[in-house]
């Protein structure tokens, strides 16, 4: 999860902002509980944004800085936003998270912002992009290097940082691909899928559980 | 402006340098030229080592450039540097694999912290108050070559330093002893020193162990958290990962009273009466070798029926996990954290060992390894003196150098430390932060934060491979800072009766040490970090027969008389802190814990049935008491507790330790016993009952993530 | 008389506001960094699109340099592989004004703030404000094989660079669409 902020310049709200529920976690995690002491299970679920290919969020903006790209994000372009708050209301996962405020970063924290990213002002939403500025600059540099972006060449921050591999980041349309695959297990899962959503994050439940 | 509302700004506010509008822009500072040859906007790699804990993770370190706001020649402004952006784990390094945990990745924040002690500084108020005034180097180190001059008896030099195995720490071995000093005190609040004594009794190596999870079908942990923080979690986590991802997924059983992260992960979880575990072990010993072609005779009296009435699992359970232990193969058992912090932790550790010789899991794939070690550059042996005696001693002591360590905030009151400190004519500290022990120092000398000097560490576990890390400077140091073994070297040289250490610099040390590794093991450490290659196999001296540990040590001793202090006590190294020593990073502060999703706070799990005799709810304000103090905090039911067990994290509660961490929630060591491990004299931190009361309605000091329109902490999902 | 009261007023706000706008600040010494304007005046401007012209402190002659066969890329030199074309340090002109022309007034001034390690306090000509969000990199278009004047004008004309070239959205959009290349927000946008 600090990889994310690491990564996309996420502003650290403080505590009085947290206690109001406005701390902005592009990626958390979830945690289900089953059955009481002593029998416990307890089911960890990374959550960030799905990428819906029906996305709620994108029809209720009103000025199209939420709207769906011909790759498949769902993009979210700051200038456009002005802040209606409409598209988090109609989110379904609660991945959506509004810059209540200027974000402020007492020097000089500044200095390790990331350059490919922008810093969002106050007024505007924000949400997990996939690491979209990873994305983009690999597409410049296979295409600098006159080949095609192979699997492998993007990884999102959380899922490089993950010490255990449980989050793997790549293309669906390549069928080839570990994403791919793996989404095509039977162990797969897409949250809140009922909703109509078409979600892109698929979840690969525990095998063999007893 | 206050200094925590450090988010509540308007429109109106600071900005920063001229770059971000065209034309005429607010303000112009001078801008420096810079001293490295800058290239705009393109991203070198630069390898590194993570020093937060002593798993010794390489890191591989984004590099861009930055502007810094700083002063030269008496005059603001600005200058573009090479600034880290970003730590990754390498991808080929075999402690990491490429992974990095959530403290490495907020590391970074140590280097651009607002509150870094930026020069050194001399005390000018009273001891504690916090009052310093900075003084030059020059200054700083006559005054410090001034005071060890003046010392009658070289002995009462005393170090305090982390007894992570390092060349920087032999370096710092190597003065004392030159000096006539004793050799550090070792501090580190989550040593598992029990182990390592149960690892050199056993099998001759006093040294945590290394598991081949990615090959193992069963693993059984005694309580240790080794997803989350214990030993080498990236590491372990890593092999965890390898060993779900196989065809036949590996099972996890997670044998433990409150729930941990690596429980979370677990597919069968068992709570255990606390002090018990390695009664458990040996149960499920007996009943693996109970299926042998040679039952051990000594193991006979752990009948699941006996061991059942001790540790309050069920004699089937034990026996249908000893059933799977002995057929489902390989197996391997770990213990670690709460299991060992008993009066009697070495018998559990001992315990577990002979389990793993039961299920033939020594130095077998899918088992129990030692990482290949490195033999010390120094000429004597390179034990560290014990905390829990030393510490107490400490009062006896002319001068203490307190090399980035906090013993007043990670050791019992009831330890003394801080009264100790109160004694000791004069005090140094190294550190890059006031903090509750800097506080009350002398002359402060600022280190480097790590990506501004050379790092080393010899990672004692987490790699099949001989490991040694060793990475340069990924950037120029941004304040008036020094590397401390080089200042050591500096103050040596200048002493009246000279301490002379072999090596002019730091680096210089790293290099011999690299030398003596190979012709090119040096070049391993500019490209990747360190030197790492495949070893031959290390020696265990392993005993015939299961080494049963001694039956009268079964059963653990409390503080505190069970009628008035009816709970045990839990604090546990919390995933967002560790033992607290990373407390003062922003991002670290508003992570939502992971199994409670609190953020900028202190808590104490409860179980629902024990929260409810005692009308507590979740938020409300409960009072824990022990025989030594009593801590306030609010209160989060949870059902992943046994009911006669409450659980704080560790990490909060520091006095004084920078904006982000001063003054906030509570810390759960305070009020520890001062227990001590039998035979390591080691601390006890799970040896304490306390007594819990409602003292107040809840008021938001408990602030979680979970809730509301997001995933309720409470709802049972049973799909 | 209420009308020519508020006449008054609001001319009175009016020079208040080109009053804030005008005024030199003192150098930033905020110890926060935040995306906000700094004060009341900076937020005015932004808000009416005003962007003086670039005040250099030395006339950096671009057409010189061209005449005497220097390329873009000698001094700005990132941005063939990366996104920062960047306004070079004074290190980089005393690479040749160390030893060429050192006898005219202007180069001293160059080589007095070398000296004094400093670097020429030049403003900046082209960008965009922060809250377009533009992320431009420098390196596709040049591997698309733009020509710096197409964006920049001929600076073969020009002594210190000037804004020939308005770098509006419809600019961008427009030459993306002729050459096909992406058009999506996310391109340029994140």
């Amino acid at each position: 999860m600090t990889a994310c902020h690491a990564e996309n310049n996420i502003p650290t709200v403080g505590p009085a902002q947290a206690a109001r529920g406005r701390a902005m976690h592009w990626l958390r995690v979830e945690r289900y509980w089953e059955g009481e002491f002593p029998d416990v299970r307890l089911k960890f679920r990374p959550v960030m944004c799905q990428q819906c290919d029906a996305a709620p969020c994108e029809p209720v903006c009103p000025t199209y800085a939420s709207h769906h790209t011909a790759e498949g994000l769902n993009a979210q372009v700051y200038n456009r936003c002005i802040g209606t708050r409409y598209c988090a209301n109609a989110c379904p996962y609660n991945v959506r998270f509004f810059d209540f405020f200027n974000p402020a970063w007492p020097k000089p924290l500044d200095m390790q912002l990331n350059p490919d990213v922008s810093v969002r002002e106050v007024g505007v939403m924000e949400k997990c992009t996939f690491c979209v500025q990873r994305i983009s600059a690999a597409q410049i540099d296979a295409k600098a290097e006159k080949r095609e972006l192979k699997d492998g060449d993007v990884k999102t921050a959380c899922a490089q940082a993950c010490p255990a591999k449980a989050l793997v980041f790549g293309d669906l349309n390549d069928p080839e691909s570990e994403v791919a695959r793996l989404s095509r297990s039977p162990r797969g899962s897409k949250l809140l899928e009922d909703l109509g959503t078409l979600p892109k994050v698929t979840y690969l439940a525990r095998q063999g559980d007893a | 402006m206050e200094r925590r509302d450090f988010i509540k700004l308007t429109a109106v506010t600071g900005t920063t340098a001229a770059l971000t509008a065209c034309g005429n822009p607010e303000h112009q500072l001078i801008r420096f030229v810079p001293d490295d040859d800058i290239v705009p906007g393109i991203a070198e790699w630069k390898p590194s080592v993570c020093p937060l804990c002593r798993a010794g993770c390489g890191l591989t370190v984004r590099v861009l450039d930055a502007d810094f706001e700083t002063t030269r020649k008496g005059q603001a402004g600005v200058v573009a540097v090479k600034a880290a952006k970003k730590l990754e784990g390498q991808p080929a390094h075999p402690v990491n694999h490429g992974g990095l945990c959530v403290r490495g990745q907020a590391a970074i924040q140590l280097t651009y912290h607002p509150d870094r002690i930026t020069t050194p500084l001399k005390r000018t108020g009273p001891r504690g108050s916090g009052e310093f005034a900075p003084i030059a180097w020059d200054a700083a180190i006559a005054e410090l070559v001034s005071q060890l001059d003046r010392l009658t008896d070289r002995a009462s030099l005393a170090c305090i330093a982390r007894p992570r195995r390092s060349r920087r720490l032999e370096l710092v071995a190597e003065f004392l002893s030159r000096f006539g000093a004793p050799a550090p005190i070792g501090f580190e609040t989550f040593d598992d020193e029990v182990l390592r004594r149960a690892n050199s009794t056993m099998f001759g190596r006093d040294q945590l162990p290394t598991f081949d999870l990615a090959r193992a079908e069963l693993v059984v942990s005694f309580g240790a958290d080794f997803l989350g923080t214990w030993n080498s979690p990236v590491s372990q986590n890593a092999g965890f990962g390898e060993m779900r991802g196989r065809r036949s997924r590996g099972k996890l059983v997670q044998i433990e009273s409150r729930m941990s992260l690596s429980g979370g992960s677990a597919d069968e979880w068992i709570p255990v009466n606390p002090g018990t575990e390695g009664v458990l072990a040996l149960g499920l010993a007996h009943v693996v070798s109970s299926k042998s072609a040679k039952p051990a005779a000594a193991l006979a009296e752990y009948t699941p029926a006996a061991v059942e009435k001790i540790t309050g699992v069920r004699a089937a359970r034990i026996e249908r996990l000893g059933g799977e232990l002995a057929e489902r193969r390989p197996a391997v058992a770990m213990i670690g954290g709460p299991a060992l912090a008993h009066t009697n932790g070495l018998f559990h550790a001992l315990a577990v060992n002979t389990l793993n010789v039961a299920l033939g899991a020594v130095q077998q794939p899918g088992g129990l390894f030692f990482t290949p070690e490195l033999p010390s550059l120094r000429a004597g042996s390179g034990a560290l003196t014990r905390p829990s005696a030393a510490l107490k001693n400490l009062s006896a002591q002319a001068l203490v150098l307190v090399d980035d360590v906090n013993p007043v905030f990670g050791s019992p009151r009831a330890w003394h430390v801080a009264e100790a400190l109160a004694k000791i004519p004069f005090i140094v500290s190294f550190g890059s932060f006031i903090d509750d022990t800097s506080v009350n120092a002398d002359l402060l000398l600022p280190d480097h934060s790590f990506l501004e000097s050379w790092t080393d560490s010899l990672p004692e576990s987490g790699s099949l491979e001989l490991v040694a890390n060793a990475a340069p400077p990924v950037m120029r140091p941004l304040h008036d800072t020094r590397s401390t073994p080089d200042v050591l070297i500096e103050v040596g040289g200048k002493l009246k009766t000279p301490v002379a250490l072999p090596w002019k610099t730091y680096d210089e040390m790293l290099k011999a040490s690299f030398d003596k590794l190979g012709a090119n093991a040096w070049d391993g450490v500019e490209k990747q970090g360190g030197f790492w290659s495949a070893a031959p196999e290390s020696r265990i001296t392993l005993h015939e027969s299961p080494r049963i540990p001694n039956p009268e040590s079964q059963i653990p001793n409390f503080d505190g008389d069970a009628s008035a202090y009816p709970l045990h006590f839990l604090p546990y190294a919390s995933q967002a802190f560790n033992d607290g020593s990373v407390a003062h990073l922003p991002w670290l502060q508003e992570l939502p814990d992971p199994l409670t999703s609190a953020m900028w706070c202190s808590w104490v799990e409860i179980n629902p049935q024990t929260a409810a005799a005692k009308k507590i709810a979740e938020g409300d304000i409960v009072e824990i008491s022990s025989t030594q103090g009593s801590i306030r905090l609010p209160a989060f039911v949870s059902p992943g507790i046994a009911p006669n067990i409450v659980a704080v994290p560790v990490g909060q509660g520091h006095g004084v330790f920078t904006q982000f961490a001063s003054g906030r929630g509570a810390n759960p060591i305070a009020i520890l016993a001062p227990m001590a491990e039998a035979e390591t004299g080691a601390l006890a931190w799970a040896a304490t009952r306390v007594k819990i009361e409602r003292v107040g309605d809840a008021n938001r000091s408990l602030i979680l993530f979970a809730g509301e329109m997001r995933e309720n902490p409470h709802e049972n999902e049973t799909r | 008389m209420a009308r020519r009261a508020v006449a008054v007023l609001a001319c009175a706000l009016a020079v208040s506001l080109v009053w804030a706008c005008a005024s030199e600040l003192s150098p930033d010494s905020s110890s926060v960094f935040t995306p906000a304007h700094r004060t009341f005046g900076a937020a005015a401007r932004h808000f009416f699109n005003v962007h003086p012209a670039a005040q250099q402190p030395i006339q950096f002659p671009h057409k010189i340099h061209l005449a005497k066969e220097a390329q873009c890329t000698d001094c700005h030199e990132t941005v063939e592989r990366g996104p920062v074309a960047g306004i070079p340090s004074v290190k980089t002109c005393m690479i040749c004004h160390s030893q060429i022309a050192t006898d005219r007034p202007l180069i001293k001034e160059v080589t007095s703030y070398s000296e004094k390690g400093i670097e020429i306090p030049w403003q900046r000509v082209y960008g965009f404000t922060h809250e377009a969000h533009v992320r431009f990199n420098h390196a596709p278009h040049i591997r698309a094989k733009v020509d710096c004047a197409a964006c920049h004008g001929n600076l073969a004309t020009m002594t210190v660079a000037e804004r020939a070239v308005d770098h509006t959205m419809g600019f961008c959009v427009n030459c993306h669409r002729q050459n096909k290349a992406p058009n999506d927000c996310l391109t340029c946008h994140f």
